[in-house]
């Protein structure tokens, strides 16, 4: 083995191999080059006149004996290549438009409207950001932070929009982006003309509340579903088989139209475990406003397609919260008006 | 007919008898080709065609530290290689000689 000198020649030229190669793994280039430098630094000892050949059709040659495919055009991973293609449509359908003139007036009056869009996208995407936190309401957002948020987002629209920020992958960035926000519209409609509604509407009872939102409003205090009541005597005693009716005489309902469909699960558990205890009015009527509650513990039934109450099951009250409340001091009466 | 055209069909079994006799470096497979007659051969094509082999398993490959200089990559035959090297040598054989049996016959 001959120790050779490494010239500058060589360092320069073995720099061009390697860069030839880039678009291959890192370690591949390692690989494929390692110890170049030793052995051309020995082959131009050996024979002085040779010169150094071109390191592009060196690395060619190097390539294609180890069986590495032919130098490609590097991209930019896999978002790279959808935005080439996606660039690649555009380009033929902005050359299909400018063919036609009626297209291609209709493509300059839109391109005046360009700004427009560059507002919209950026509600579109705060809307999305905000929705993904749950923050959406309708079609703006709950909070005022979410509307700097926004002008945030069309400052950083705008600057795209005019083209003051160029970059690898920006363009790929912007295209995707705009796609992105195209599909969204819909969504966004249709999740703002649904919300509201059924943003205080709680899910304790499930399968019913696949029913319309606004059918299924139970009682609810402070958005949490109202389960049962317990009522209290003056005395401080509680009071069973309690009829509540509201103002205008309707039964109070704690499970709303859904009681329709027929008997509500107790609680909030998903198997359906317990069944309210409806109550037989004189009339043969079935109702739900005698308090507190009764449950009954209940089964799936095949037959019936619903839960039914165990056979010979009895019903119970829930806990009470209390036992006794503090009674009530003698004071002013109260009439009813007569 | 261009003889570096031929070249390219037979190079892997050439650098493994080259490499089976003794273990070596890129160069020093390039020289000891040359010296056997192939003169033409490319420096980049032997460097090229040891990393396949290599990277097919037919080769072992070790880096030799150097004080003043480089370092050098060398490399090995193994089973592998011998067995490749075996077949390759019996295809050939009968590739000649049919060649020679067709070119001396016309």
């Amino acid at each position: 083995m001959t120790t050779s000198t490494v010239t500058p020649e060589i360092v320069s030229f073995a720099r061009g191999v390697r860069a030839a190669l880039a678009d291959l793994p890192a370690d591949e280039v390692d690989e494929l080059t390692d110890g170049l430098e030793a052995d051309l630094a020995e082959a131009y000892a050996e024979d002085l006149q040779r010169e150094l050949p071109d390191p592009v059709a060196y690395a060619a040659e190097l390539r294609l004996a180890a069986g590495l495919p032919v130098r490609t055009k590097v991209r930019h991973g896999a978002l790279g290549a959808i935005g080439d293609s996606l660039r690649d449509t555009r380009r033929d359908i902005g050359i299909a438009i400018h063919r036609n003139p009626m297209l291609s007036g209709i493509a300059d009056f839109l391109g005046t409207l360009r700004p427009v869009w560059w507002v919209l996208r950026a509600w579109l995407a705060t809307w999305l950001v905000a929705a993904f936190f749950g923050s959406e309401q309708g079609y703006w957002f709950g909070g005022t932070g979410w509307f700097f948020v926004l002008a945030a987002f069309i400052v950083v629209s705008v600057q795209l929009g005019l083209g003051r920020w160029q970059g690898r992958g920006i363009a790929t960035f912007v295209l995707i982006g705009n796609v992105v926000a195209i599909l969204a519209l819909p969504i966004v409609k249709a999740a703002a003309d649904n919300g509201g509604s059924d943003r205080y509407t709680i899910g304790f009872q499930d399968g019913v509340s696949a029913a319309d939102p606004e059918q299924v409003s139970g009682l609810t205090i402070q958005g949490e579903p109202v389960t049962n009541i317990f009522a209290y005597g003056a005395d401080g005693n509680p009071l069973r088989n309690v009829q509540l009716f509201d103002q205008s005489g309707h039964p109070i309902n704690l499970f709303g139209d859904s009681t329709e469909d027929g008997v509500p699960c107790a609680g909030e558990s998903q198997d359906c475990s317990e069944l309210v205890q409806p109550a037989t009015l004189e009339t043969g009527q079935t109702t739900f406003n005698l308090f507190p509650l009764g449950t009954v513990p209940s089964q799936w039934d095949d037959s019936e397609g619903a839960s039914v109450p165990i056979p010979g099951a009895k019903a119970t009250y829930g806990p009470a919260p209390f036992v006794k409340v503090p009674a009530v001091m003698p004071g002013p009466k109260v009439q009813p008006t007569p | 007919m261009d003889a570096t055209q031929l070249l390219k069909g037979v190079l892997d079994v050439a650098v493994l008898a080259v490499v089976e006799d003794e273990d070596g470096y890129g160069y020093d497979v390039v020289r000891r080709l040359r010296a056997s007659g192939l003169e033409e051969v490319g420096d980049a094509s032997v460097y090229g065609t040891l990393r396949r082999l290599y990277t097919a398993g037919a080769l072992t490959s070790y880096v030799v530290p150097s004080e003043e200089g480089p370092h050098r990559k060398y490399y090995g035959i193994n089973a592998e290689g011998r067995a490749m090297l075996d077949a390759q040598r019996k295809v050939w054989n009968e590739f000649s000689t049919t060649m020679n049996n067709l070119l001396e016959a016309s």
